[in-house]
């Protein structure tokens, strides 16, 4: 079976007075007016035209600097007591290190709330997904407040380019986690939730900006083999590798399993570590390049 | 549902405040679980949004770069579906110039989300070129923002016309083997739909969809009318009519469950699809 073909005539180009200067690349012939490209009139769906737009390696374009993730449920839900001396924390970190750090955060019970009402309702995924940035979006403002007094500024949606700003006026910015989805969140492979969360969001900020690595702060240690709120014998991963991670990804995670996936098909993120920002100073020692908590690294990216 | 705050514990004096540290949460199906895993036990009953709306791509290579003589007769068939009742919302591929900046952008190979970030601008062209050639009809523009707006545009007979881009830009996952976005136009027109409840994506194309071989090549080639995203998966091809992610999502859409290819060049084809009839191929979950 084939698509029915399509009538294909030699390149012809264009005359006439206003296409003079670009006369060369545009090209006729089969009813429709293409710009010569490698891609023209191929289809987007084949697959040899697509590995013709691939290689080895993908721009990287902030290189040195490390996306810092604070957990909702397990830090901002917490209150003071979690987030005072995190805060006190990376304010050390920015007067005493030149770390560049970009900061995300996420939602905690409140997008849990969110979420359980609106499956009640019987609401599609996408306005689910489209709901529950703004609950992640309290504690950004929370956390703003908060570091603002010591160079912290709100960083609207995709205004990267803003980054070398704010990094030489010394401001450390604060990234929307939850991916730009919304409505249109693909179906669930299974289930009824979003699989674009804020974990996966900032992991693809820093994959696609090209950063040196994710360090997402959460309450527990690591990443375990089992959830060791419940499991009294999970166990720690330590330094593993992603495919190594991938042959036994536990089932209970504190990270969305479409992050693993997406960072599986990624080709620049090297690194990224899971650390207990109730203990102070592990953050710090992350940011630093030291294995702490647990290393999840890529031996295949070039990060 | 519980909706009741509840916190983990109160103080001596009756105050909300907990304990050292604790976790603080607020009582509900999903209460302390890491949402990370799709295997939820949640009783789902869904909601349609707006399922009478029939959402309808204008291809971009397929008919946009065909220029007037491809798309004004679509246009008046559109525009007769809107005058019969027939709730209409367009969205426009990319097609040519898309693929131009996606070929210089592979070369400069930067990042898939950097690509689908430069391909929303090319669809949102060619939609604001329908809503020129519309806005005598109620041809009216929208950005992602306004989508909750389509029940005002649709109750006061316009036409709303958007870029069939979905807003994932520089969230776009990257594919293994391939730079280029996988959503792109067809999985926008296959997710609003989703979105909204309809239970037919409809794709206005320059072909009658599926041939069983290439007819030109083969006179014994027959149209294929209906056929299952499994079908067409297990068929193997090296090339797909729509989007491959749309084909992977389908089987498991809650109100989507069928995608209808229509040969915009065909007079009257356009006009049976939005009355729902079954022209063209039609694949189905």
């Amino acid at each position: 079976m084939e698509r029915r073909g399509r009538k294909v005539a030699p390149f012809f180009f264009f005359g006439g007075t206003m296409a003079k200067h670009i006369m060369s690349s545009l090209v006729g012939g089969d009813g429709r007016t293409h710009i010569n490209s490698r891609l023209m009139r191929e289809s987007l769906q084949n697959r040899d035209v697509l590995s013709n737009t691939d290689s080895e390696r993908d721009l990287q374009i902030f290189p040195d600097v490390s996306l810092v993730s604070i957990g909702g449920q397990s830090i901002f839900d917490r209150g003071k007591d979690a987030i005072l001396p995190l805060v006190d924390e990376l304010v050390a970190i920015k007067r005493t290190s030149q770390h560049k750090i970009v900061i995300g955060v996420g939602g905690g019970t409140r997008v849990r709330h969110t979420i359980s009402i609106a499956v009640d309702l019987g609401l599609p995924v996408g306005g689910m997904a489209q709901l529950v940035g703004a609950m992640e979006e309290l504690n950004a403002i929370l956390l703003n407040t908060l570091l603002a007094p010591h160079g912290s500024m709100p960083m609207q949606r995709d205004h990267f380019w803003d980054l070398p700003l704010y990094f030489d006026a010394g401001i450390t910015p604060i990234a929307i986690s939850v991916p730009p989805y919304h409505f249109w969140e693909p179906p669930p492979e299974e289930g009824h939730l979003p699989m674009h969360g804020s974990d996966f969001g900032l992991f693809q900020l820093a994959e696609v900006l090209g950063m040196k690595q994710v360090i997402y702060v959460k309450d527990e240690d690591g990443l375990y083999d089992k959830d060791p709120k419940k499991h009294a014998d999970a166990k720690r991963f330590g330094k593993v590798t992603l495919a190594e991670l991938m042959a036994q990804l536990p089932e209970e995670n504190i990270l969305d399993r479409e992050l693993f996936h997406a960072w599986t098909a990624a080709k620049n993120l090297k690194r990224i570590v899971i650390v207990n920002g109730l203990e102070r100073g592990q953050l710090t020692r992350a940011l630093n390049g030291e294995d702490v908590g647990t290393v999840i690294v890529k031996e295949d990216a070039r990060g | 549902m519980a909706e009741r705050r509840t916190y983990a514990s109160a103080s001596d004096d009756g105050r909300a405040a907990a304990p050292k540290a604790e976790r603080r949460s607020i009582d509900s199906a999903l209460a302390g679980s890491p949402m990370t895993g799709g295997r939820d036990r949640l009783d789902y009953k869904p909601t349609a949004v707006m399922p009478d709306v029939k959402v309808v791509k204008i291809g971009g290579q397929s008919v946009l770069d065909r220029g007037r003589a491809a798309l004004f007769p679509i246009l008046d068939e559109i525009v007769a579906a809107r005058k019969l009742g027939i709730q209409v919302v367009l969205l426009a591929g990319g097609g040519t110039r898309a693929r131009h900046i996606y070929s210089i952008a592979s070369e400069l190979e930067v990042p898939t989300g950097v690509v689908a970030t430069l391909g929303k601008y090319i669809p949102m062209q060619n939609a604001r070129m329908l809503q020129m050639l519309l806005a005598k009809h109620g041809g009216l523009y929208m950005l992602p923002d306004d989508f909750e707006k389509l029940p005002l545009y649709l109750q006061m007979g316009c036409i709303p016309i958007m870029s069939g881009m979905p807003p994932f830009g520089y969230w776009e996952k990257r594919e293994e083997g391939s730079r280029i976005p996988p959503h792109r136009t067809d999985a926008g027109v296959f997710l609003s739909a989703e979105f909204l409840g309809s239970p037919r994506a409809i794709y206005i194309k320059d072909e009658d969809g599926l041939y069983t071989d290439d007819p030109k090549k083969n006179p014994s080639a027959t149209h294929i009318p209906r056929i299952s995203a499994k079908e067409l998966v297990e068929r193997g091809l090296p090339d797909v009519v729509v989007e491959r992610v749309v084909v992977e999502y389908l089987p498991r859409a809650q109100w989507c469950k069928e995608l209808q290819i229509v040969n915009g060049l065909k007079p009257g084809q356009v006009l049976a699809a939005l009355q729902g009839e079954d022209v063209g191929t039609i694949i189905h979950a």
